[in-house]
């Protein structure tokens, strides 16, 4: 899913990379102490799923779990994604230092947006309910990414149409899957620690469970 | 029912055969007076008839295209002793793009020396074309076994990685606690 250096135009990688910053840069402050291992947590979930890699067509396909991310860190998703596909960068040059920007983009931003249409759902206090949004959050993701991916390739020249159909057709078992996987993780936290579905305490940092 | 789950889980894992690979790769090697040379995914699939590859020169003029033909290579007749830069656009984002110094260019027509026959029913060109062929017979399974070792996420960085990460926590952890603390005071 990682757009390549080169792929796109020097406008489409700085737009990217202006958002990218404005992303981790809102998220770094909307950081609260409570969330931190979470984010940790998480970022090394993405770091090794994003490693699977499945050749479909043209593209590649692999788990990217942004869905989860998003919905347990809201805008701190952009920092933790950030740090995820950096070293993804440096250590397998998957994607690119200059497409760093377009790439956090298009798995960061579907996170938070997942995060604020499907967390009240989540937040049920009947399984059956968060998990089905959970898988809604974990599948819309992706979905949600290969738009973003299309939109940039788009931007650059290549037909949207075609291409989005592409790419998103190519993504379906994926979908399907981090849909599966995102609802199961909700399921578990649901049992095992619910409170990290609840939203984090006041401005001041003080935690809501103490 | 949770027994559907998994079970409907490990059968779409399976639809999606893993492998690693999806790395676009170029390469090229001088044939007589010709360029010829692959582009396609490192996991060895080469890139479809028809695709088109653009050449530019080193200060990014184009300076011709050409395009695949069916046993995935293509073929470029350089006219001007220039770095060349191919680039194929393998759509969804894949660019391949690699370079040929002048001292990997062909010899031009035009500045090869004729040499004299040595004897008269043996080319000495026929030879190195020979040599040049077979050369690159078996060199072709090296190269796509090193294409191949290229893209293999070997544990240690994995591991590398996740440190960094648990590391990068542990950053961040110490400088919220210490802007807690200068609050508190």
């Amino acid at each position: 899913m990682h757009v390549v250096d080169g792929a796109l135009s020097n406008e489409v990688v700085i737009a990217g990379g202006v958002l990218a910053a404005a992303g981790i840069g809102w998220g770094l402050r909307k950081m609260d102490m409570e969330k931190i291992p979470a984010a940790g947590m998480l970022t090394a979930t993405f770091f090794v799923a994003s490693l699977i890699h499945v050749p479909i067509g043209p593209s590649s396909v692999h788990l990217i779990m942004n869905g989860l991310a998003g919905l347990l860190l809201g805008w701190m998703a952009f920092p933790a994604l950030f740090v995820g596909l950096l070293l993804q960068a440096i250590f397998f040059g998957y994607g690119g230092i200059t497409v760093l920007g377009v790439n956090t983009v298009a798995i960061a931003l579907p996170a938070v947006v997942m995060h604020y249409i499907c967390r009240n759902g989540v937040k049920s206090t009947q399984k059956k309910v968060a998990v089905l949004w959970a898988a809604v959050a974990g599948g819309g993701a992706i979905f949600t990414t290969a738009l973003v991916v299309t939109l940039a390739l788009a931007l650059t020249g290549e037909e949207f149409i075609p291409a989005a159909k592409l790419v998103v057709l190519a993504h379906i078992p994926v979908i399907l899957i981090e849909g599966f996987l995102c609802g199961s993780a909700v399921a578990l936290i649901h049992r095992v620690k619910p409170e990290l579905l609840r939203d984090t305490p006041s401005a001041d940092g003080s935690p809501v469970h103490a | 029912m949770p027994k559907f789950y998994i079970t409907a889980f490990f059968a779409l894992l399976l639809m999606t055969d893993q492998a690693l690979a999806h790395k676009v790769v170029g390469s090229g090697w001088t044939d007589g007076a010709d360029i010829e040379g692959e582009v396609g995914f490192s996991n060895g699939d080469m890139a479809k008839k028809g695709t088109v590859v653009e050449v530019f020169d080193a200060d990014d003029n184009k300076i011709g295209e050409t395009t695949v033909t069916e046993d995935g290579l293509f073929r470029f007749t350089p006219t001007q002793a220039v770095a060349h830069t191919f680039v194929a656009n393998l759509g969804a984002g894949h660019v391949a793009r690699f370079t040929m110094g002048v001292d990997e260019l062909p010899k031009m027509a035009a500045t090869q020396t004729p040499t004299p026959a040595i004897a008269p029913a043996f080319d000495p060109t026929d030879l190195q074309k020979m040599i040049a062929k077979a050369v690159r017979q078996e060199v072709q399974p090296l190269r796509k076994e090193i294409a191949s070792y290229k893209e293999k996420n070997n544990m240690q960085a994995i591991l590398g990685g996740i440190g960094y990460i648990f590391g990068l926590t542990g950053v961040v952890f110490y400088i919220m606690a210490r802007r807690k603390e200068k609050a508190a005071v």
